[in-house]
């Protein structure tokens, strides 16, 4: 056992808003600059769809991941060798119209027109080539389902047969904010030809050096969800830094602290390194969920805390993994699953499964429907979280139908079902977390990972960032 | 001015890309960088960037055999004038037509397409002017040469050879491009321009062989 920490990332699907507020916010921190502003280290989709860039998921297409080769685990992409003839010509390299060419309207025109017939316009003028330009796609152009035929489009759907029905009646749609996965197998670190990512050991997560990195941009398809980003400004990889400036201090991510939802929970896993390998190839991708609990450890076992002493795990880092929200809800109750663990990164960003709006059995005189008979179709969500397993889904659902019974019950003075899987106080608890817990109970992060006092970091502000020095670029 | 050009000339440019290659490296390697434009305008980059760069390897190997192997060398085992001639010609005409037909057509596709112009410095576009003389001045010499147009006693196997592998001695005989064809002059001058700007350049990337890639293990743990 070698116990290494990781900080983790849950979300709770069932209360996100799609109001967009992370991606801005987030936005407004990190990539509101030139070179990245077609960036979106975090962003909000509506499911189904396509997503950004365009079908992220396919990885047919864009061979991202890791998938089992006579046993071995390699990368999709291809051999080291292969790899490197990709260096000249990526052909799986996404390019700017797969996410979408950013613009900017000229705001001008509508002071500076003279009198005429008709009112001046502001029209759209393209950030790249400061043309004139038509808007074909955005960054959330299909968001509330807005264009049916794209969502049509999404692999999901494909792999679950279903065609997607547009009538009012048996529509159905939920949101999937994303950011970067800060995986404990990522493909990106593995991708790099220059080794310039990596996984930090303190906090597991994965950074690029803006200075090793060369613009081979072989990470950019590498990453299964799409999360490297290639700046064309200074030609080097960014990605999501987890806001790391924060965590060192005690802080979550800039997306987590301003969720309006409150939809996320931040906190401290301790899992065994030495078990990774093994968890990303097990044969059958529906059993990657199981393996990624198995690598997950008790905090709170005296044999793994004596474990990560060894392997000098602080004090500190000890203390908020045993309180961790997230090791809750990941193992503790088995609500959070990982996203699309069949690309074999083991992702450490979960998301809760929501219940769908249960307007659809409303005639059927009952509080609650049966899990599986929500809205949203079970086998699409197992697509989304476990590789097709709908069991585990079902799973999920059915606890979070029966706290709610059990809540209801005890509003309303009833007692409550007696074939629960756990006892009640048990749902209490899973409530208080889940629906009104505050910021300090939704995240537990050990302060004191930063060498550095406040009035030292105060002294770097401004002068940190992307910029290319030197004059080269 | 000969003595300029052809003694001391050649010494600055090798100077100047040790040199400024290294400072570049120890200042500024952030800005260390393919500058890859392939996400910009990737369908135009696919067929012509493999035809550059392997018309780029084909001539560099062309050229270190044609400057390096001394005439006596190539007569003492048997291959005479011509004979070495028909051989040079056949893999440098494919090559300069690959290496000039890749460059042509990504000078079209960098000046031609208005979302590179973020993508293309001032010395991207000198840089580009540069390694446009040399190829031309190369190619178009190579060319006139086989059809005669240079005259019969021009060899440049007789002259820039080795006046190159006298500056490589550190004796440098300038008398020896004395008699050269001003195109061959040209193109020889242009060549020690471009190891001048290489330092400053994009070209540095070529010094980034990626070769770690194959002793390190996947995944890379790093203490902050």
């Amino acid at each position: 056992m070698r116990i290494k920490a990781q900080v983790c990332m849950v979300m709770n699907l069932d209360k996100c808003i799609g109001c967009h507020t992370c991606s801005i916010t987030c936005k407004n921190v990190w990539t509101n600059r030139q070179g990245a502003e077609y960036m979106y280290f975090n962003n909000v989709e509506t499911k189904p769809g396509i997503g950004y860039p365009k079908n992220w998921e396919d990885q047919e297409h864009w061979k991202g991941g890791w998938k089992v080769d006579g046993g071995d685990l390699v990368l999709r992409t291809g051999s080291k060798l292969g790899r490197i003839l990709k260096l000249f010509y990526h052909p799986e390299q996404p390019e700017l119209d797969d996410y979408y060419e950013p613009w900017t309207y000229d705001y001008e025109t509508l002071i500076t027109s003279p009198r005429r017939k008709h009112q001046p316009v502001a029209r759209p003028r393209s950030l790249i080539s400061q043309q004139r330009m038509e808007i074909k796609w955005g960054p959330n152009w299909n968001d509330d389902l807005a264009g049916g035929d794209d969502a049509r489009q999404d692999v999901n759907l494909k792999k679950i047969g279903e065609e997607i029905a547009l009538e009012f009646n048996d529509i159905f749609m939920k949101y999937l904010p994303r950011n970067c996965n800060h995986c404990l197998n990522p493909a990106c670190v593995a991708a790099c030809p220059s080794g310039a990512i990596y996984k930090r050991e303190e906090d597991g997560v994965v950074l690029v050096s803006q200075d090793i990195c060369r613009g081979w941009r072989h990470c950019i398809p590498a990453c299964p969800y799409k999360k490297v980003y290639y700046n064309w400004k200074t030609n080097k990889a960014e990605k999501c830094t987890f806001c790391f400036p924060r965590l060192e201090n005690g802080l979550p991510t800039v997306c987590t602290d301003t969720c309006v939802g409150r939809i996320r929970y931040m906190g401290i896993l301790l899992y065994d390194m030495n078990g990774v390998l093994d968890a990303a190839k097990s044969p059958d991708p529906k059993m990657i969920y199981a393996q990624m609990l198995g690598l997950i450890k008790d905090p709170n076992d005296p044999e793994v805390i004596e474990a990560a002493r060894k392997e000098g795990i602080s004090e500190a880092v000890l203390n908020a993994a045993k309180i961790s929200p997230v090791y809750q809800l990941i193992k503790g109750w088995n609500l959070a699953l990982p996203l699309h663990p069949e690309f074999r990164t083991l992702p450490m960003v979960w998301y809760i499964p929501p219940l769908s709006p249960i307007a659809k059995k409303a005639e059927d005189k009952v509080y609650l429907p049966q899990s599986e008979a929500m809205r949203i179709p079970v086998a699409y969500l197992a697509e989304l979280f476990t590789a097709g397993n709908t069991n585990i889904i079902l799973q999920v659902l059915q606890r979070l139908l029966d706290m709610r019974k059990v809540m209801r019950c005890k509003e309303v003075g009833e007692t409550p079902p007696q074939n629960l899987e756990f006892d009640v106080y048990e749902y209490e608890k899973m409530y208080k977390l889940l629906a009104i817990a505050k910021y300090s109970e939704r995240i537990k992060l050990p302060a004191g990972l930063q060498g550095k006092t406040h009035e030292q970091l105060r002294e770097l502000q401004g002068s940190a960032g992307y910029v290319c020095p030197g004059g080269f670029c | 001015m000969s003595g300029f050009f052809w003694s001391a000339l050649p010494y600055i440019a090798f100077a100047t890309l040790i040199v400024g290659t290294s400072y570049r490296y120890w200042t500024g390697e952030r800005g260390w960088s393919t500058k890859s434009s392939e996400f910009l305008a990737k369908k135009s980059l696919k067929v012509p960037i493999w035809l550059f760069h392997l018309g780029l390897l084909m001539a560099f190997g062309g050229h270190v055999i044609g400057i390096l192997v001394p005439k006596s060398l190539t007569d003492g085992v048997g291959i005479s004038e011509h004979l070495y001639h028909i051989i040079a010609l056949s893999g440098g005409i494919p090559a300069g037509i690959l290496f000039f037909g890749g460059f042509f057509l990504l000078m079209q596709r960098r000046f031609g397409n208005p979302r590179m112009k973020v993508n293309t410095s001032t010395m991207d576009g000198v840089i580009y002017a540069v390694l446009f003389v040399t190829i031309i001045t190369g190619f178009g010499g190579t060319i006139l040469n086989a059809v005669g147009l240079l005259g019969d006693e021009f060899n440049y196997r007789e002259c820039i050879s080795p006046w190159f592998r006298s500056v490589l001695a550190m004796n440098p005989d300038a008398s020896l491009m004395s008699e050269t064809p001003i195109i061959f002059k040209c193109h020889v001058f242009m060549a020690m321009v471009t190891m001048i700007l290489f330092p400053f350049t994009r070209l540095v990337h070529c010094l980034s062989l990626p070769f770690e890639m194959f002793l390190r293990s996947p995944i890379i743990y790093r203490r902050k």
